[in-house]
């Protein structure tokens, strides 16, 4: 096991920020840890990393006790933070210099690492910028150049694409499903779905400090009662009009209409398409497009939680 | 790993535009400033004999007592007060004062000696003290030898005799210069200003701080250490900030420093160490934003440096004759205190006191940061 978190409680003050919290994170894998803003997200890994005092529990990292000084395990670690951590004064290839220096002191074995992470984040064109020079995103590209340059087992990842724009978003999500080809084993932190969909191997959800669902994307979807999303769009007639009949139905979780939309949801496990369409063509409406979508993080997370992810 | 982080905290600190106003720029800008405005503060301040006139009327000559005192303080004399111009009319006098070739003239008429001034100032008020000392004595001697013959001869003793009630601290071979109080106090604000060296390194490792703090104590290796080695190098780089000052000031501005290199350099390095020291405690100390620290950082580096002396000079004597504590705790005036000793004495012992006192400031501060800073972990961030 990279990671393992037993039983661990933060509190400031009167507020619960960890709840007895239970996380595993296994060599190889992209573990995400989605959960909205307050959740817990940043301060788990702030425990983890030692960087926060807690009041109870265990982290175990690299299957040993993880303390502050720690340094054989923190060797083996990289981190991109929320905030871009980076030397104003010191120029891009500076930078990845100074803190790759931290975690390899021989200067000639430090050369190739620095110049591979340049590329890497593709900044070759800028190695001599100094960080105000830079855009937001290619700022957020030296932040993660400076995390990963002297090749850690374990890299972690807290939310490394807020304000950043969708160009530079796929990039980052690129070049960390590369370093877990390489190897790697990523945390990565989040409060946007999507992103935690699309690269992370097994995702834990948090909210109020505590894991309220974890596994793989598929586990998730399928912790919940509800199955897909259909819409199907009415061109002529009312579609409140079907609502009692399609409640009827059995596999229907949920029917409701919205200005020329007839929107329903069906349990898990059942479709039911051609039955619904069925129904709306012997109420003599004709349809125009009509679709389905499956279920996201965000259905399970409100299912549980009875509130949206992004709240 | 020292050489690596002490050559990018150099680099980093050098290139922080801020930082190098603050320690290098404002004191050079400042100096200047004093520079101009002291320029012909000294030339104000050297004595230059007086021109008056004297009339030689008929009744002048009688008086050989007047002439012989004019004779002691004229030019012929070691020590001269006035150059003196005899006139043969009042009126020939009056020419030369109103064409200002002479500050006043003397005249001995009948109702006694008059001193005529043209205007009011340093020399006229000279010239008339003279007058008014010849006028006080002779009339104390004439009542004397009226009332009391027999104590004339005793006269002559007692008014030679010179008693002084203060102690003389032997002084150097240094001229007394008034500005070098500012200059001195200058060097004084420039040591504390790095503060800002301090308070800059405090924030790079603590990860309560600032990201990149955060970042460095996530590193395999020790906060400490590294801080360690940022001050080595911001230590350093005030230090040559204060050698380019001091270069400036000797060279440029022909600031009189005396000739004792060596401690010259002892004091700007102690002044340096309680700088930096100072900012890092404050930095350590003040759980607060940068604009709220840099703000509290000039106002009591500014306070201290008012109070050596670096808006008036007076300010230092008044506060050190009001609160004597205060020159104790002050590091702005132990440094321009240590440059005056050094400039003025012969003897080291005010100097060593005031170097001694900025030594153990400096280490009294690094035990304070490091009471703070050994923390590793924290409770919030």
């Amino acid at each position: 096991m990279v990671v393992e978190v037993k039983n661990l409680v933060k509190r400031y003050g009167d507020l619960i920020a960890l709840d007895h919290l239970d996380m595993e994170v296994r060599e190889g894998e992209v573990f995400g840890l989605l959960g909205p803003n307050g959740s817990g997200k940043t301060t788990a890994i702030n425990c983890i990393l030692s960087l926060l005092s807690y009041d109870k529990g265990e982290i175990l990292v690299f299957d040993q006790p993880m303390r502050p000084t720690s340094y054989q395990i923190k060797k083996d670690i990289g981190i991109i933070m929320q905030n871009v951590a980076v030397i104003d004064e010191l120029t891009v290839y500076e930078n990845i210099d100074y803190f790759c220096g931290l975690y390899v002191a021989d200067k000639k074995k430090r050369a190739p690492l620095v110049e591979e992470a340049i590329d890497f984040v593709g900044l070759n064109d800028f190695r001599k910028f100094y960080p105000k020079k830079l855009s937001g995103g290619l700022l957020r590209r030296l932040n993660i150049a400076c995390g990963i340059a002297h090749k850690p087992r374990l890299i972690i990842l807290d939310e490394p694409t807020v304000a950043v724009d969708p160009q530079s978003r796929n990039n980052i999500l690129e070049g960390i499903e590369r370093l877990n080809k390489e190897g790697a084993t990523i945390i990565y932190t989040s409060h946007y779905m999507e992103e935690v969909e699309q690269i992370c191997s097994r995702i834990a959800i948090m909210d109020k400090g505590r894991i309220i669902a974890q596994g793989t994307k598929d586990d998730l979807k399928n912790m919940i009662r509800i199955g897909e999303k259909i819409t199907i769009e009415c061109l002529t007639g009312d579609p409140n009009d079907l609502i009692d009949a399609i409640g009827e139905l059995p596999f229907v979780a949920s029917a409701d209409a919205r200005e020329k939309n007839l929107l329903v949801t069906t349990e898990r496990g059942h479709n039911g398409l051609s039955s619904l369409v069925q129904i709306v063509h012997d109420k003599g409406i004709q349809t125009g497009r009509v679709y389905c979508e499956l279920p996201t993080l965000n259905d399970v997370f409100l299912e549980i939680t009875g509130k949206e992810l992004r709240d | 790993m020292f050489f690596h982080l002490f050559i990018y905290r150099i680099k980093s600190s050098v290139r922080n535009v801020q930082l190098m106003f603050w320690t290098l720029a404002f004191p050079i800008l400042l100096a200047s400033f004093f520079g101009l405005a002291f320029s012909n503060l000294n030339k104000a301040d050297a004595f230059s004999e007086i021109p008056i006139g004297v009339v030689k009327t008929g009744t002048f000559g009688a008086d050989s007592t007047l002439q012989s005192h004019l004779d002691a303080v004229s030019s012929e004399s070691d020590d001269p007060l006035l150059t003196i111009t005899y006139y043969s009319t009042a009126e020939e006098a009056e020419t030369a004062l109103s064409d200002k070739q002479i500050k006043g003239f003397l005249v001995d008429d009948a109702d006694g000696l008059h001193l005529h001034l043209l205007s009011n100032g340093l020399d006229e008020t000279i010239t008339k003290q003279f007058l008014d000392w010849y006028l006080q004595v002779s009339a104390s001697v004439e009542r004397i030898v009226r009332t009391n013959p027999s104590g004339a001869p005793a006269i002559s003793g007692i008014l030679e005799k010179n008693v002084t009630y203060i102690t003389e601290q032997k002084t150097g071979a240094n001229a007394p210069n008034s500005t070098l109080t500012y200059y001195y106090a200058l060097i004084g604000m420039t040591c504390l200003y790095g503060a800002f060296m301090g308070l800059d390194q405090v924030s790079c490792v603590q990860a309560n701080q600032s990201p990149a703090g955060a970042r460095l104590n996530l590193a395999p290796v020790s906060k400490l250490k590294v801080f360690a080695c940022s001050l080595c190098a911001v230590t350093l780089i005030q230090y040559l900030t204060i050698l380019l000052l001091v270069a400036y000031l000797s060279f440029v501005l022909h600031v009189d420093f005396g000739n004792r290199i060596g401690f010259i350099l002892l004091a700007s390095f102690a002044g340096c160490c309680a700088g930096v020291s100072f900012g890092a405690v404050l930095g350590a100390v003040i759980k607060k934003g940068d604009g709220i620290k840099s703000g509290i950082l000039i106002g009591s580096t500014m306070t201290m440096s008012f109070f050596a002396g670096l808006m008036q000079a007076s300010i230092k004597y008044a506060a050190i004759k009001a609160a004597p504590f205060l020159a104790y705790i002050n590091p702005a005036e132990w440094i321009s205190d240590a440059f005056y000793a050094l400039y003025y004495f012969d003897t080291y012992d005010r100097f060593f006191q005031n170097v001694a006192l900025l030594f153990a400031f400096s280490f009294v501060m690094y035990l304070i940061v490091y009471a703070i800073m050994r923390r590793q972990q924290y409770a919030s961030l």
